[in-house]
């Protein structure tokens, strides 16, 4: 039985696309205030399990569970807990930062006043001279910062990020990064899909690396001060578990 | 939540350089061709107003006349436009719009604007149904092909389905947005039919019926552009779809099924039916003839209806009832011809019809041209009520030959004007709004409503599809 308080819980999946396993037994466990990194190579089935959680993805057994609400039964109820930031942040480019703000917070059913939104967008530390500013005119780094704004402003107990750090230069990197670790703070669980180890060593609690659609292993963090993760290490389980596999 | 979905969108469109240019130019080429029509057709009323009174001027200004030449000088009648037929010309260019009407004859109308005009009148005329219902679906079409196709390239479909917004009320907003951008396209033409409602309250039942039949029909172009959008993958797609369509339903459907049903019921050439009346009109006999058989059954029958022995002892002159019964006999075969032909004309118009279950722009011409009194019905109308109106006048004439003019010396007579100058004036009158509700309206709105409804189920299956997988 599954602890009430996960935030996110993929139990025992299982999928298939025309007959050819992508998820296998795939078990993955998110509490409230950690961030977990999934990696894995292409045709790993990262994107898969992403697509569970966002209810685009229906397994053909298993359990998923956002907050405790199963993905396959009410839908709705479990997208109203979750922010989702994919890898090309698909806002509107021909509205402003503010503009995004109040049209995706209306379609999430929440209040979009004024002040939500302009608290949203100060703790994210997007520069108040770019609020008015049409997206097409932005960074990816900005982009992203809208789309995490997104996620305060709504006040959301999820984050799925797709690829986060990939195209953004080592500043903009390391002001994500400081974002997701204030929003772990806040207890936000955070689930990422990456190809980047290193990135996701500086950032994540658990690191899960998926090969053929399973968990080949997971390593948490170190605690206390120095490296969290021996990368060195990671690399070399993962690479040995790909060759046993 | 709809309301934050249908404004993005005009806020899309409106900060599209080029969407507001094409709009802009759409609605003027509406307000222009609204005006250039509205102006030929009151120029074509007055100018047919004005021959028709030059002609009853004519026909009061006759002397003393015989009767007999009466008949023989004739009258012209002309078909006035419904104030409605600035929005449809319908068949009327291609139609002749004035009949002779004189005796022993049935003519055919004459005097179309495409017989007249330069060949360029048949490329097609700048009306508001010309523009409504086949320029303005495609700009509907390029507006809305992206509205859902584009946002899943772009992924922003899937970034507003997680926001936990069902798919229905996305597929929803978007429609209500594209519905309503439609009917604006729409708007200079809904006002001049409103317009027209209220100036010309005759009228008022058609233009309100035909502002319903356009709203819907822009309407269904605006759902289908939608869920084609939705339906296919990118926005590449959806917009060869959509032109694919538009060409078939708007351009191909329309020329191809004329010329498939004039294949399937063939027409015979004006010649051929010439032919064909002249040889029936000599199988009825010669009234000039004496020995003639069915002529000589007549005199005999008048001759003992009256109880005497001679033609010149009949109390009327037989030569007035003689050109009576001819003139029965050969109207009784015109009358045939023309409802043989007519009923050649309904079934090919029949199949034309079929042809409005693939294209909806078949049945909004039928309702279209009905309601503006300018299709093949209005016309045929014309044409039996001209017949009809001579008839009785080339009958009231041969009445006052039997009745007025004396047998002997017959030829010499004349009769006072006062006879035929007091005949009353031929004056066409419309089909009912019943009339034309029952046989065009009514089926064609059925017709649509079945179209949108089919798009209805489309859309409730797409937004579930949209829910669940994001594409």
């Amino acid at each position: 039985m599954s602890h009430p308080t996960a935030a996110l819980e993929a139990r025992a999946l299982n999928l298939a696309y025309q007959g050819k396993p992508v998820l296998r037994e795939l078990d993955i466990r998110v509490e409230r205030g950690q961030i977990y990194a999934l990696l894995g190579g292409n045709g790993a089935g990262k994107t898969t399990t992403l697509n569970c959680f966002l209810g685009f993805a229906r397994p053909d057994s298993g359990q998923v569970r956002v907050c405790g609400i199963d993905v396959g039964a009410d839908l709705l109820a479990a997208r109203a807990q979750l922010a989702y930031v994919p890898e090309n942040v698909a806002l509107y480019e021909h509205l402003d930062a503010r503009e995004n703000l109040d049209y995706f917070l209306r379609l999430a059913g929440g209040a979009a006043t004024s002040e939500t939104i302009d608290n949203a967008l100060r703790a994210v530390r997007l520069p108040e001279s770019a609020w008015t500013r049409r997206l097409s005119g932005y960074s990816k780094g900005m982009r992203q910062k809208v789309a995490i704004a997104l996620a305060v402003a709504r006040a959301v107990p999820v984050l799925l990020l797709d690829e986060p750090t990939s195209g953004l230069d080592p500043h903009a990197t390391s002001e994500f990064n400081a974002l997701l670790q204030d929003l772990r703070a806040g207890g936000a669980a955070i689930f990422m899909v990456t190809h980047d180890l290193l990135g996701a060593a500086e950032v994540a609690d658990r690191i899960g690396f998926l090969d053929h659609g399973h968990i080949a292993f997971e390593a948490a963090a170190a605690s206390g001060i120095g490296e969290r993760f021996d990368v060195r290490d990671l690399y070399r389980r993962y690479a040995g578990a790909k060759e046993a596999a | 939540m709809i309301a934050a979905i249908v404004r993005t969108e005009w806020r899309a469109i409106l900060r599209n350089q080029v969407a507001r240019a094409a709009g802009v130019l759409m609605l003027a080429l509406t307000v222009a061709a609204i005006v250039v029509s509205h102006e030929r057709v009151t120029a074509v009323n007055a100018e047919r107003a004005r021959f028709q009174a030059g002609a009853d001027a004519q026909w009061k200004a006759q002397p003393d006349r015989h009767p007999h030449r009466v008949v023989h000088y004739g009258h012209y009648v002309f078909r006035p436009l419904s104030p409605l037929a600035f929005f449809d010309f319908g068949v009327d260019p291609f139609t002749g719009h004035t009949l002779f009407l004189e005796g022993h004859r049935q003519n055919s109308a004459n005097f179309s604007d495409a017989g007249q005009s330069s060949v360029l009148l048949r490329f097609g005329q700048l009306t508001p149904a010309f523009v409504l219902q086949v320029l303005t679906p495609l700009l509907i079409a390029f507006l809305a092909f992206g509205s859902v196709a584009r946002e899943r390239e772009r992924g922003q479909l899937r970034l507003q389905l997680t926001q936990g917004v069902r798919g229905g009320t996305l597929l929803a907003g978007k429609l209500l947005a594209h519905g309503a951008i439609a009917l604006l396209l729409g708007a200079p033409a809904f006002l001049a039919l409103g317009a027209i409602a209220v100036l010309h309250g005759v009228v008022a039942l058609e233009a309100l019926t035909m502002l319903a039949a356009y709203a819907l029909y822009l309407l269904l172009w605006a759902v289908g552009a939608v869920l084609v959008s939705s339906a296919l993958p990118r926005a590449r797609d959806a917009l060869l779809a959509l032109v694919g369509i538009w060409i078939v339903t708007t351009i191909l459907l329309p020329r191809l099924s004329p010329d498939l049903a004039m294949r399937a019921v063939s027409l015979p050439t004006r010649i051929e039916t010439e032919a064909a009346i002249h040889a029936r009109l000599k199988a009825l006999g010669d009234s000039h003839d004496p020995d003639d058989p069915y002529f000589s059954r007549f005199r005999q029958k008048v001759l003992d209806q009256y109880g005497v022995k001679r033609v010149e002892d009949l109390p009327v002159n037989y030569g007035g009832l003689v050109m009576q019964e001819g003139e029965r006999l050969t109207s009784a075969l015109f009358d045939e011809f023309m409802r043989a032909d007519y009923a050649r004309q309904l079934a090919q118009r029949d199949i034309v019809h079929g042809a409005a279950f693939a294209s909806p722009l078949i049945a909004l011409r039928r309702l279209s041209t009905a309601l503006a009194g300018a299709d093949l019905d209005s016309h045929t109308r014309f044409l039996f009520e001209g017949e009809q109106y001579r008839y009785r006048f080339i009958q009231a004439l041969n009445g006052l030959h039997a009745t007025e003019v004396k047998h002997e010396g017959d030829r010499d007579q004349r009769i006072s004007s006062d006879h035929y100058t007091e005949t009353p004036r031929f004056a066409y009158t419309p089909p009912a709004y019943r009339d034309v509700a029952v046989r065009h309206a009514g089926p064609a709105f059925l017709l649509m409503a079945g179209w949108l409804l089919a798009l209805a189920l489309a859309a409730r299956y797409l937004a579930h599809r949209l829910e669940r997988s994001g594409k």
